[in-house]
């Protein structure tokens, strides 16, 4: 039975959809993506949950040669390097399977604006580190003594946005060279860091038990909504240069 | 009508296409030439995936552009890849692209007959051999109808039969105001069919011949 089908008189948004669904299928159909994300981001863990002395308490203080840290400060850390590292281990394949047989030349051929391609890829990244955080998240919750509430989620959501537009703008770029999964890390990690930033911030004031109201009222919030709507504009404004 | 006007392309050192200057008539139009003579170049600069570093190409008098969705609409394509997803049945991937395109499945399906696939539509196009798999590619040009249609190397491992439903999709699609530039090494099976001939060699036409009304090339 076929899976992806084609009633015609789509629009932008159907059309849109219609490539979302595709890479959806073919990746159900090959796990090419996101088993190797799954797994790197378990190993890492696991690596991690062995690193810290005494996690017992998130408000309990880590000596460092530079000073000191909560132990909320460094699990939101590694949480947040955790989930960077697998979007882009996930994103820099992103493009791999319009690469091969030449599927590119023929969807940069289709009568749909640009943004749709875009679209279509950044959704289909979004479910791939959704679904990775609803890994992750309990695995750590297991780990390590941190709570999880709606706050911790509504902050995963605005970080993803932001980190996915970006990194599906840059892994279309970095498809076009050679040394593509190295120029991934090299092209986004620059431009992510304040995201990341924000995201650490914010998910240590939660795990140190703040209220989510305080912790949104924080200048750090207001600092990921406007990186997360700078790069959703630039994602979609600047793709059509970078693919074509 | 295609008008080409001083189209140059070079990759890094090496000149692809010097400087062309050509007139595409509606029609079927052969491309000859041995390897690395710039068919494929010619065939990517007509479809606007490839800039050219100096010259015009002009479509009935508008410049090509790649980012005109009307321009897309028009064009259909197949390249050396098949364009097609691995992982996806053929009747997947035409009405993937047929959906992306506005057309119907009942279009996919008369295409999977013209080309000789109705028995494999349902296997992955990644399982097809080489020959099904160029006539899918060739499916998937055709599907949309486009106005200008542009086939590099489309009998490349053929049999017989799938060469012989290649041209017939070809001539089916033939109508008024269509171009067509198919490139390829098999000149016997294009020339029964084509309109005009041009034999490429080294990135510079060295002949173009349009067959007359009483059907002998001038």
């Amino acid at each position: 039975m076929s899976t992806v089908s084609s009633p015609g008189g789509r629009g932008w948004a159907g059309k849109t959809l219609l490539l979302a669904r595709k890479d959806l299928v073919i990746e159900m159909r090959g796990r090419d993506t996101l088993p190797p994300m799954l797994v790197f981001s378990l190993a890492v863990t696991l690596l991690l949950a062995f690193t810290l002395p005494d996690t017992s308490r998130p408000g309990a203080r880590i000596v460092l040669p530079a000073g000191t840290a909560s132990v909320a400060d460094v699990l939101a850390g590694f949480i947040w390097v955790t989930v960077l590292f697998a979007g882009l281990v996930g994103f820099a394949r992103s493009f791999e399977v319009e690469r091969r047989e030449g599927a590119i030349d023929a969807l940069l051929l289709v009568p749909l604006d640009r943004s749709g391609l875009y679209l279509a890829k950044a959704i289909t990244n979004l479910m791939f580190i959704v679904a990775v955080e609803l890994f992750l998240f309990p695995v750590f919750a297991v780990l390590f003594p941190i709570g999880l509430g709606a706050g911790v989620v509504a902050i995963a959501l605005l970080v993803d946005i932001g980190f996915v537009a970006i990194g599906t703008l840059f892994a279309a770029l970095a498809a076009q060279t050679r040394s593509r999964e190295l120029m991934l890390p090299v092209l986004a990690f620059p431009v992510l860091v304040p995201v990341f930033i924000a995201a650490v911030e914010l998910t240590s004031d939660l795990f140190l038990g703040r209220p989510t109201r305080a912790v949104v009222s924080a200048g750090w919030f207001g600092i990921l909504l406007a990186f997360d709507l700078i790069y959703m504009v630039v994602g979609t404004l600047a793709f059509e240069f970078v693919i074509e | 009508m295609i008008a080409l006007e001083g189209v140059r392309v070079t990759y890094r050192r090496t000149v692809a296409l010097h400087g062309i200057d050509l007139l595409l008539l509606p029609g079927v139009t052969g491309l000859f030439g041995p390897n690395g003579s710039g068919k494929s170049t010619l065939l990517r600069v007509l479809a606007g995936l490839l800039r050219p570093d100096a010259g015009t190409v002009t479509w009935d008098g508008v410049p090509l552009d790649i980012s005109d969705e009307g321009f897309r609409a028009r064009v259909g394509y197949a390249g050396h890849g098949s364009g097609l997803y691995d992982r996806l049945s053929v009747r997947e991937n035409l009405r993937l692209f047929g959906g992306l395109h506005g057309v119907g499945d009942a279009r996919v399906e008369e295409m999977l007959g013209l080309l000789g696939l109705e028995g494999r539509g349902d296997s992955p196009a990644g399982e097809l051999s080489a020959g099904l798999r160029r006539r899918a590619a060739v499916a998937r040009a055709l599907l949309h109808e486009p106005q200008l249609l542009l086939l590099d190397e489309p009998y490349a491992n053929l049999d017989d039969d799938g060469a012989g439903s290649v041209s017939d999709a070809v001539m089916a699609w033939r109508g008024p105001g269509r171009v067509g530039l198919i490139a390829t090494h098999g000149a016997k099976r294009v020339k029964g069919y084509a309109d005009a001939a041009i034999i490429l060699q080294h990135g510079r036409i060295i002949s173009y011949r349009v067959r007359t009304p009483a059907g002998t090339p001038t």
